[in-house]
């Protein structure tokens, strides 16, 4: 089974990605933010990464640009979750290393469409 | 600063602010409880649209639905039946009744040749005297003497036989004709009950079968309604992540508000560098919090209809489908079973018919060997009438009564001639007879009998597989209507964290109201503070921390005194956009 980590530090929302993805048949770990999710992607080889962009202690981006520096993630998708619609955020996001950017709140059926795609 | 209603105004708005960071803990977790009360519901909700739509599956099979258009050709099958045997019956009855007239004709005929035979034989002893009278002179007749003694013999033999045939043919034929005129109309009534019945069994199967169909499908839309009222509840609340962030940024508007009153040295310094920040900082922080409110107003209207249609769901008429059908099956079953009973009954009287039927090839064996006989004995007369004539006018007056006896044999056999013509039309008639037997057998036994069987078996198969599904859909609809009460009790977890989640965001009403208070007092010390401060100002030093779009088109709102934005409450939700 194919393995999503989901680093948000809103309970609901890791839920909500969990309750999606599972539903689709992957295995859901999650993250309560970027430190907790830079750990988590370390200990434990991920397929694709849904990430937050704002959270404590480390945010999304931060944790993008260390997770790419990690043996064997260089090219794991890794898609940006969060409010943010800005033009400069979502560069920031595309040069630290992210693969996609969705808005919350984020399409069920697209979001699963767009997992499948890229975890094949 | 410390004084005078400034400072009333700082103690509320850090109230609030309080308050809003309060309601940030007690949210989170009520939302949480919110996400798992739903997400047990969609587990729930999953198994039965798991259960209905392997219900809705087996009744779709080709196996169930084609049951209709089996009773249908059952019913057809069966009138074809009962027609065909009703027209073979008329038709193997007219043909006994042609037998039985012929056969009284052939009686006929033998008495006239009995007759016949007799005078033969009387010839013969006439011949006989008349030889003896003769002496040397009647030698030569004592061989018509003998002739006729033996034709005689002959000729009775033969009647005897056809007699003893055609007496016990008869009585046969009587029997069979008794039969079918006794049977004909007892197939005609059963057959037309069992026509009316199968009728009336079809349209409660159609009825059935249609509702069979329509539960199920009936079911599975509510249960699939609920299933996306539920997906809604949980993609609704994924809005929650905008909510807080909202709530979030005006606890720390508020806090930005009241930490800039409290730096002011002073009244005057407060209103104349402030008041118009104070005042629309204030209005912003009410629309941020406004649009909160009509955002949980929103999943409390969601999350109310999807738990009312939870409670509305019915698996009555789907647990009920199940013993109407199999009632159904069953009175169709009773009907089959008569309807073989009566096919077996009909297949009996066929082999008795049949036996029947076969004697007449027997008599027409009987009859074409009695003609053969009387035609030889025909021509054998006409031979003996033209040489005793011949040898009587040789000798004269002498022979005057072998004369008269020749004369006698000539009429015998043109009386024969005439029977023997009649026994031969007799023979082709019973020829004709034979044939037209053998067709009326074939369509009495063969064709129709086995598209009835056919049919018959087919209903069969096809009432096995509708019971079958029946006992499925009946177990299945059990365990989705045990499934639906376990749905209907989860609501209340559900419905209990709705209410505490409702119950935390009661908090925003009163905090709308003090926030108003505290403005209402800044302007009322301070009227500068009424004053539109400088826009690009305001709107850089609180939407400096925005992180999403909602809360600055609520901001643009506040600051132009427009109507509040719709709150995204879509469940299209945002796509994703690949770099």
């Amino acid at each position: 089974m194919k393995q999503v980590l989901t680093v948000d530090d809103s309970a609901s929302i890791r839920q909500m990605v969990s309750f999606t993805l599972t539903k689709a048949g992957y295995e859901v770990t999650e993250a309560v933010d970027g430190k907790d999710g830079l750990e988590k992607a370390g200990k434990r080889r991920v397929d694709l990464i849904i990430t937050d962009l704002n959270m404590p202690n480390m945010d999304g981006i931060q944790m993008i640009a260390a997770i790419r520096k990690l043996p064997g993630y260089a090219f794991t998708p890794i898609l940006m979750l969060t409010t943010e619609s800005q033009a400069e955020k979502k560069d920031a996001g595309r040069k630290a290393g992210a693969t996609g950017w969705i808005v919350k709140p984020f399409n069920a059926d697209q979001l699963t469409a767009v997992v499948q795609k890229l975890v094949k | 600063m410390t004084v005078g209603t400034g400072s009333e105004a700082i103690q509320k708005i850090e109230k609030v602010a309080r308050q809003i960071h309060a309601l940030l803990g007690l949210a989170e977790s009520a939302i949480t409880a919110v996400t798992e009360g739903f997400g047990e519901l969609a587990r729930e909700n999953g198994q039965i649209l798991n259960l209905v739509a392997s219900i809705v599956g087996r009744v779709e099979e080709d196996s169930v639905r084609s049951i209709l258009s089996k009773v249908a050709g059952l019913a057809e099958a069966a009138k074809g039946f009962a027609r065909e045997r009703v027209q073979a019956t008329s038709g193997i009855l007219q043909i006994v009744t042609a037998e039985s007239k012929l056969l009284d004709r052939l009686s006929e005929l033998t008495r006239a040749q009995r007759s016949i035979a007799r005078e033969t034989q009387t010839l013969s002893v006439l011949t006989n005297i008349e030889v003896a009278r003769l002496g040397q002179l009647g030698a030569g007749f004592q061989y018509l003497a003998h002739e006729l003694d033996d034709f005689s013999q002959t000729v009775t033999r033969s009647i005897k036989e056809l007699s003893a045939h055609t007496d016990e043919r008869k009585s046969a034929i009587d029997e069979t004709r008794r039969m079918l005129t006794a049977g004909l109309p007892r197939i005609r009534e059963e057959f037309a009950r069992i026509e009316t019945e199968l009728s009336s069994e079809l349209v409660a199967v159609e009825s059935s079968h249609a509702l069979l169909e329509r539960a199920p499908a009936n079911f599975r839309s509510a249960v699939e309604e609920i299933a996306g009222q539920i997906d809604g509840v949980v993609s609704a609340i994924q809005v929650y992540d905008i909510t807080r962030q909202q709530l979030e940024h005006v606890q720390h508007g508020l806090e930005l508000v009241a930490g800039r009153m409290n730096v002011a040295e002073d009244a005057e310094e407060l209103a104349l560098q402030g008041g118009p920040i104070f005042s629309s900082g204030l209005v912003i922080q009410s629309y941020q919090l406004r649009s909160i409110e009509e955002t949980i107003g929103h999943w409390m209207t969601r999350i109310g209809t999807c738990l009312e249609g939870i409670l509305r769901i019915s698996s009555s008429d789907l647990v009920a489908i199940c013993p109407l059908v199999l009632e159904q099956e069953k009175n169709l079953s009773v009907e089959l079973a008569h309807i073989e009973s009566l096919e077996r009954e009909c297949q009996k009287d066929n082999l008795e018919v049949q036996g029947a039927i076969s004697g007449l090839s027997n008599l027409m064996q009987l009859v074409g060997e009695h003609v053969e006989k009387s035609r030889y004995v025909r021509d054998r007369l006409q031979l003996l009438t033209f040489n005793s004539i011949i040898e009587a006018n040789h000798l004269g007056s002498q022979a005057d009564a072998i004369l008269e006896i020749s004369q006698s044999i000539k009429r015998v056999s043109l009386s024969w001639s005439e029977l023997t013509d009649r026994s031969a039309q007799a023979m082709v008639e019973i020829l004709e007879l034979v044939e037209k037997a053998k067709s009326e057998m074939n369509a009495f036994s063969s064709e129709e009998n086995g598209a009835l069987e056919v049919a018959a078996a087919e209903t069969a198969r096809g009432l096995g597989n509708l019971r079958e599904a029946a006992v499925f859909v009946s177990e299945k609809a059990s365990q989705a209507a045990a499934g639906t009460l376990r749905l209907q009790s989860s609501i209340a977890k559900a419905g209990a964290a709705r209410d505490r989640l409702a119950e935390s965001f009661e908090v925003i009403r009163s905090a709308l109201m003090e926030i108003e208070e505290a403005k209402r007092q800044i302007e009322n010390e301070y009227p500068l503070a009424k004053q539109p401060g400088d826009r690009h100002q305001i709107e850089m030093l609180f939407s400096d921390y925005y992180t999403t779009e909602m809360e600055r088109e609520v901001l643009r709102a506040a600051l132009s005194g427009g109507p509040l934005p719709t709150a995204q409450h879509s469940l299209e939700g945002n796509s994703v956009e690949l770099f």
